[in-house]
C-alpha cells in the first residue's frame, strides 16, 4: 500500500519537476553505484522527530566509499532533548554552527542525485526526510530504495524458513561479520549498513554457520 | 568514518593533518573467502589494510608446499611495495573472508612524499623496525630512555696525553694541576709493541694508585719515566657506542675508565664516576654488589636482583643486544666469584669452569639452567673432586641457577677432565658423529671459560679447532640439525587453536644459533656469542654484512618476544614461555616477526645447499 502511494507521489511529482531545478533525480539511474543513507533524530515517531544529522556513503561494486561521503550536522532542532540526546549522543552544543535544514537538504540532494538509496529500516528516514522535503521544495525522494533490514528477514526465510526474526541492526551485523563502525552516528550506521548490504548481495546468510 | 588505530608504525609516524587527510581518503572494501585481492604481476593500485580477516601472501612461482610466504591479520598492512614497485611480486588471497581499507596509491605516494619518516618504514630493513619496537617499549618513560641510550661521545673527557719520557714527579704534577685521575701516555719510538695490531698501540695508561704504589711499595724514583709504571693494556670503546655498553666493558674487565676512540684516533676517556653521574641505574649497582660480595650470602643478595634489573633495563627501552650483554657479564662475574667462594686453592686456580649452552653464548633473556664444565689442569691432585663439584652446582643452585635436568654439570664426571681426556672425547664424538654426540659437541663448542685458568680454555678451543678443521662430512652431520624444525610461516596466525601459538626457540632462535654455530665450526671461529660469530664470520668473508646484520636482528626480535612472553622468570614448564600467540601481537610486531622469520627461512635455504643436506 505504502509502496504503492509512494509510486503514485513520483509520477505527480515527475511530471510538476519536470521543468524545476531538480528535474535530473527523476530521471532513471543506469550507473553501478547506491548510497547508504542514514539520519539521527530528536525522537521515534517520524511525523514528529526532528532532523539532527544525516550521513550518506557511496557503494560502487564491492566496495564502500567512505572517500566519497556526506555528514551533515545541522542546527539545534526546537525539539532536541534528553531523551534523544542520550541515543545519538549530540548536545545542543555540538550542533552550535549547524546547517539549517533547507541547505543540509540541498546538498544531500546533491549528493544522492538519482542513485538508488540503501538504508536500515529506511522507510522511517524517508518519512522524515519527505515531510521536510515536501514543505520546503515540494516533491518526495523519488529514488530506488532497499531496505537492509527487509533484505536480510528476506534472505533469511529463504534459508531457514522455521526461523521468525524481528531483526536487530547489531545482531545482524554480528551474524553478518560486519564490525559495528560508530553506532548511533549518522555516518557510522551508514557505513556499517553499507557493508551489511554487500554481505547479504554476496550470499553471506548462504555459507553455512 | 574510518576505525583506523593510528597509534602505531607507520600511521604514528603521520602527523595529524596528514592522518586527516589519510582517513579522509581510505575506502572500504570485502573479499570473500578465496578471491585474489592483488595477483603477482597485477599493478599496485591500493595499499591495503586489513580491519578484520585474514590474508595469505604466495610465491606463484614455489611449489606449493613452500609458496606461502606471508600471513596478514587484523591491522596489518600490506601492498605497499607493490604500489612503489609499480607491480606486485607476489599473490594475496583472502584466507577468511576479509574487510580491508584501501589507501589509493596516489595517496600513499603522497603521504610518503611529504613524510619522510613514513616513507623510510617501507624502505626500512628489519633493523630499523627493531628500532621503532624499542623505542615503543619506552614510551612510558621517554626521558629515561634517552638517558640510557646516551652515547660514549656524549659523556667523554677531554684525553691528558704526555711523553712516556715525562717523569713520574712532572705527571703527579699535571693530575694535580688538571684535576685529573689518569694521564694516558703516549709511546716514545721503539717502545711500541710490534706484535700489537689493535688501535691505540701507541698508547698507555697510567693512574694515580698506579703511581701511589710504584712510589710508595715500591720506592721508586720520583724521576722515573713513566714508561716504567704505565699500563700498556687500554679497554676501548668507539665515540658513537652506547654509554652503556662502555660500562659492560668496565665490568667486563673491573677497570674503572675506558678510551674513547673515533676513527683509529684517541678523542677522550670515559671514567667510571662520570658514567655513574650519567646514570645511577640499578645495573651498576648490581655489578658494583657482585664485586663487592665477600661470602656466598652477598653474592645471593645480589644475585636475586638481577632479574629485576634485566626487567628495568629493557622497560627503558634498551636494545635487546645490549640487556643481553650486561645479563652475560653479570651471570659471569657471579659465577666468577662463587667458584672463588666455594672452591679452595690451589685447584681454584689451577682448573677451569666453563660455562656452556646460552650462558656460554651470552644469549639469555633470563635465567635458565645452570650447564657447565670443568677442565682440570694436567697433574692437578684434586681428592674430593666428586663432591666438591657437587657442592659448587648446589651453590650455583641456591645462588639462582637451577640444576640441569640433561646433567650437564661439573657434578657429571662426564663433563670434566683433563685436556688429554677432552681431546679424547672430541675425538671419539667426531669419529662417530650420531645423535646425541653431535649435541654434546655443539654444547662444547658454545664454552666460555669464566674461573680459574683461562689458557686452558683456549687449548680446549684449539683442540676443537684441529680436530674438526676441513672435515665436510661431520660439518654435514652437524648443520642438519638446522632442519630439524619447520620454521612456522604455515601456521602463522591460521591454527585451528591460536592459543598454541608458535614456538619461537624452535622455529627462530635455534636455526639461527645452530646455523652460525655451523659456519662457525667450519671455518675454525672462537667466538662463542652468535653476534660475535656472525661479525667474525663476516670479516672471514663467509657471510655477507648485510645477511649478518638481518640475522642478528632477526634473533633479537626472537629473543625479545620470548622474553616479552616470559618475563624473566625461568619457565620450568618447558615450552610454555618460547611459545607466542600472534593474535596477541600489535602489527608493528607481527610484522617484524614475519621478517625474521623470513630471514630464518633463506639462511635455512642456504645452509641445506652449502652442506648439502637436501639429500639427506
Amino acid at each position: 500500500m505504502n509502496t504503492m502511494l509512494r509510486a503514485l507521489r513520483r509520477v505527480a511529482d515527475r511530471r510538476r519537476q519536470a521543468q524545476g531545478d531538480y528535474g535530473w533525480l527523476f530521471n532513471p539511474y543506469t550507473g553501478n553505484e547506491m548510497v547508504s543513507l542514514d539520519c539521527e533524530t530528536t525522537g521515534l515517531d517520524p511525523k514528529t522527530a526532528e532532523l539532527v544529522s544525516i550521513a550518506a556513503v557511496c557503494i560502487r561494486d564491492d566496495r564502500v566509499l567512505t572517500s566519497e561521503s556526506l555528514d551533515l550536522r545541522l542546527a539545534r532542532p526546537g525539539s532536541l532533548d534528553g531523551q534523544s540526546i542520550c541515543v545519538h549522543r549530540l548536545r545542543g552544543i555540538d550542533l552550535d554552527g549547524g546547517l539549517d535544514v533547507e541547505e543540509a537538504l540541498t546538498r544531500l540532494l546533491d549528493f544522492i542525485g538519482n542513485r538508488p538509496l540503501v538504508g536500515w529500516c529506511i522507510g522511517y528516514d524517508l518519512t522524515i526526510l519527505d515531510r521536510y522535503l515536501k514543505e520546503l521544495l515540494g516533491f518526495a525522494l523519488p529514488n530506488a530504495t532497499i531496505d537492509v533490514a527487509q533484505e536480510y528477514r528476506r534472505q533469511l526465510r529463504r534459508s531457514h524458513p522455521e526461523v521468525v526474526v524481528s531483526p536487530e541492526f547489531e545482531r545482524v551485523a554480528e551474524r553478518l561479520g560486519v564490525p559495528i563502525m560508530g553506532r548511533h552516528t549518522a555516518l557510522g550506521d551508514a557505513v556499517t549498513t553499507a557493508l551489511m548490504h554487500l554481505r547479504l548481495q554476496n550470499g553471506a546468510l548462504q555459507e553455512p554457520g | 568514518m574510518v576505525d583506523l588505530d593510528m597509534s602505531e608504525p607507520p600511521f604514528s609516524l603521520l602527523n595529524d593533518s596528514a592522518r586527516e587527510h589519510l582517513r579522509a581518503g581510505l575506502d572500504l572494501a570485502y573479499f570473500a573467502r578465496d578471491t585474489i585481492i592483488l595477483d603477482a604481476g597485477q599493478p599496485g593500485e591500493f595499499v591495503f589494510v586489513i580491519h578484520k580477516g585474514e590474508v595469505a601472501e604466495l610465491d606463484i612461482n614455489e611449489a606449493p608446499e613452500r609458496s606461502r610466504i606471508g600471513h596478514y591479520t587484523d591491522g596489518d598492512l600490506f601492498g605497499a611495495i607493490s604500489v612503489l614497485n609499480g607491480t606486485s611480486r607476489y599473490r594475496f588471497i583472502a584466507e577468511q573472508e576479509s574487510l580491508c581499507y584501501l589507501m589509493p596509491g596516489q595517496l600513499f605516494l603522497s603521504l610518503c612524499d611529504s613524510e619522510p619518516a613514513f616513507a623510510e618504514y617501507f624502505r626500512n630493513r628489519i633493523a630499523e623496525k627493531t628500532r621503532l619496537m624499542s623505542q615503543r617499549r619506552s614510551q612510558e618513560d621517554v626521558s629515561l630512555a634517552d638517558f640510557m641510550v646516551a652515547r660514549v661521545s656524549e659523556c667523554q673527557r677531554e684525553p691528558l696525553v704526555v711523553a712516556s719520557t715525562t717523569s713520574i714527579g712532572e705527571a703527579v704534577r699535571i693530575l694535580r694541576d688538571r684535576q685529573a685521575d689518569s694521564l694516558l701516555v703516549e709511546w716514545q719510538e721503539g717502545l711500541v709493541e710490534e706484535d700489537s695490531s689493535r688501535p691505540g698501540k701507541g698508547y698507555g695508561m697510567v693512574t694515580r694508585t698506579d703511581m701511589l704504589e710504584s712510589l710508595v711499595l715500591e720506592g721508586a724514583d720520583p724521576e722515573l719515566a713513566l714508561s716504567a709504571v704505565a699500563s700498556r693494556d687500554l679497554v676501548g670503546v668507539e665515540a658513537q657506542q652506547y654509554l652503556f655498553e662502555a660500562l659492560i666493558e668496565m665490568t667486563r674487565h673491573k677497570v674503572a675508565r675506558v678510551v674513547v676512540w673515533s676513527g683509529g684516533q684517541l678523542v677522550g676517556i670515559v671514567e667510571l664516576t662520570d658514567v655513574l653521574s650519567f646514570f645511577s641505574s640499578r645495573s651498576y649497582v648490581v655489578s658494583l654488589q657482585v664485586e663487592q660480595a665477600s661470602d656466598l650470602d652477598d653474592l645471593r643478595a645480589a644475585s636475586q636482583r638481577v632479574p629485576e634489573m634485566l626487567d628495568s633495563l629493557m622497560a627503558r627501552g634498551v636494545r635487546m643486544r645490549f640487556a643481553m650483554s650486561m645479563l652475560a657479564a653479570l651471570n659471569g662475574r657471579i659465577i666468577h666469584k662463587a667458584w672463588g667462594l666455594s672452591m679452595a686453592e690451589p685447584q681454584r686456580s689451577a682448573c677451569c669452569l666453563l660455562l656452556l649452552g646460552s650462558e656460554g653464548r651470552g644469549e639469555q633473556v633470563s635465567r635458565t639452567d645452570q650447564d657447565n664444565a670443568l677442565i682440570l689442569a694436567d697433574g692437578c691432585d684434586w681428592p674430593n673432586l666428586a663432591d666438591d663439584a657437587t657442592h659448587f652446582t648446589n651453590v650455583l643452585a641456591e645462588l639462582g641457577y637451577p640444576h640441569c635436568s640433561g646433567h650437564i654439570m661439573i657434578s657429571n664426571p662426564q663433563w670434566v677432565g683433563t685436556l688429554t681426556q677432552w681431546q679424547k672425547r672430541v675425538r671419539s664424538w667426531v669419529a662417530e658423529p650420531g645423535p646425541d654426540n653431535l649435541m654434546q659437541l655443539s654444547i662444547l663448542m658454545d664454552a666460555c671459560s669464566v674461573a680459574g685458568d683461562l689458557t686452558l680454555g683456549d687449548r680446549l678451543r684449539d683442540i676443537l679447532i684441529t680436530e674438526t678443521r676441513g672435515n665436510e662430512v661431520l660439518l654435514s652431520h652437524f648443520a642438519r640439525a638446522v632442519l630439524q624444525f619447520s620454521t612456522p610461516l604455515t601456521l602463522f596466525g591460521s591454527l585451528k587453536r591460536p592459543e598454541h601459538g608458535i614456538d619461537l626457540k624452535k622455529g627462530g632462535i635455534f636455526p639461527i644459533v645452530h646455523g652460525v654455530r655451523s659456519l662457525a665450526l667450519e671455518r675454525g671461529i672462537r667466538a662463542t656469542s652468535t653476534l660475535e660469530r656472525l661479525e667474525a664470520l663476516v670479516i672471514d668473508g663467509r657471510v655477507e654484512r648485510r645477511d649478518a646484520d638481518d640475522l642478528g636482528e632477526a634473533l633479537q626480535v626472537f629473543s625479545e618476544l620470548r622474553w616479552r612472553t616470559g618475563g624473566s622468570v625461568p619457565d620450568i614448564n618447558e615450552g610454555g614461555a618460547n611459545r607466542i600467540v600472534v593474535q596477541s601481537l600489535s602489527s608493528l610486531e607481527r610484522d617484524l616477526l614475519r621478517e625474521a622469520l623470513h630471514i630464518v627461512r633463506e639462511f635455512k635455504g642456504r645452509l641445506s645447499h652449502r652442506y648439502h643436506l637436501e639429500y639427506a
